[in-house]
């Protein structure tokens, strides 16, 4: 979005209220090999999910599944922000979770090919340190598919 | 290893992620422009571009704005608001305006392939509308069904997006919510659930999920 500097006193506050130390030591893996060799998964912390999954609470460090082969125009959203725009998703999942670009990247060869399954949090309310167990599960899931890269989006 | 988009500069400026790409987007936008491929890929060639870098953390700028939608061709909402009796009560008021946009709904959800997103709760935009309308009416905030009231508002906020966005074209995000807040019963009735909230000794936080802070031009707790 426009640079906090730029927003009213009341959203650069909020903004701003969010910047954090650093998540621990710096950390840098090194690319092992070139990106068309790459196996790549989604993850989004736009609270998306699939209608028959449970949807996220008001706050919730939990995470869902998306299976790489459903049919994401099926997927619905139950973030608990209301300060996001919704209208750009409703006309077009990729615009969040741009998972028809990266099948679409894998068919040229441009990433060597996509996770199994991507994966969905929700992003309000609770301190990083709250999806902590969340996020090691997921780690470990990747580790798993054999996963090089994970491309991430906010909302 | 990951890479990804920054929505907020300052965010991942104090917190350092290894690599990520900061976009001038909405919140809510981080690819920029739905339904355009090429300029969702030319995003994402730019942040996966950074994995192949030598060192880090790596904060780079897109330079690219998304497209500024001109107000000549943004599409007018189809909808008309019914002028209602404030002396009618909530139930009246939200039914009344309900039947002005569900013919707008299935319009823009078959325009959509039959996508919607106003089908989180297990409970249907009448049942949801008429129970809000009943809290409403009782003036009694739904601190027993917190769940439920989180899906039902959430529904009830993108049924009406949907409704007004139901013509194709470039939409101007701002305005429409603008006129969802402060043209329609249910944005007056969510304003009063959001006060409710706001004075609750305990419940505070959930005003935040009710309205966005543009809405009230100030934080919401």
């Amino acid at each position: 979005m426009v640079r906090a500097t730029d927003l009213p006193d009341y959203e650069r506050e909020h903004l701003l209220g969010k910047n954090l130390p650093p998540l621990g030591p710096h950390c840098w893996t090194k690319h092992a090999k070139p990106l068309k060799e790459m196996r790549v998964a989604l993850i989004t912390t736009a609270g998306i999910h699939f209608q028959d999954d449970e949807s996220f609470d008001f706050t919730d460090a939990s995470f869902r599944p998306i299976p790489g082969e459903e049919d994401s125009s099926n997927l619905i959203m139950s973030h608990s922000s209301a300060n996001f725009d919704r209208i750009g998703f409703v006309e077009d999942v990729n615009l969040v979770f741009p998972i028809d670009r990266f099948k679409e990247l894998a068919n040229v060869g441009t990433i060597g090919s996509l996770a199994s399954v991507h994966y969905s949090f929700m992003g309000a309310g609770l301190m990083p340190e709250a999806y902590e167990q969340s996020t090691d599960q997921v780690a470990h899931l990747l580790k798993q598919d054999q996963i090089d890269a994970v491309f991430l989006t906010p909302v | 290893m990951t890479t990804g988009i920054s929505l907020v500069r300052e965010n991942a400026e104090s917190m350092r992620p290894p690599r990520s790409l900061w976009v001038s987007f909405s919140l809510g936008r981080p690819l920029g422009v739905p339904n355009d491929a090429q300029f969702q890929h030319r995003v994402i060639a730019a942040a996966l571009n950074l994995l192949e870098r030598g060192r880090g953390p790596i904060l780079e700028d897109y330079p690219v704005n998304a497209p500024e939608v001109s107000r000549e061709t943004v599409p007018a909402c189809p909808v008309s608001f019914p002028k209602t009796d404030n002396n009618s009560n909530w139930q009246s008021r939200l039914s009344g305006e309900l039947s002005s946009l569900k013919p707008w709904y299935e319009l823009g959800r078959r325009r959509r392939g039959g996508r919607t997103l106003a089908c989180v709760s297990n409970l249907s935009i009448e049942e949801n509308l008429r129970k809000l309308g009943e809290y409403l009416d009782l003036n009694r905030l739904p601190i027993d069904e917190l769940h439920w009231f989180k899906q039902a508002i959430e529904d009830a906020k993108v049924f009406y997006l949907e409704a007004m966005t139901a013509q194709p074209g470039n939409h101007d995000q701002m305005q429409v919510n603008e006129t969802l807040w402060r043209e329609t019963q249910l944005g007056a009735g969510l304003f009063l659930f959001y006060e409710g909230f706001r004075a609750h000794p305990t419940l505070h936080p959930f005003a935040r999920l009710i309205l966005p802070r543009t809405a009230v031009g100030g934080t919401t707790g």
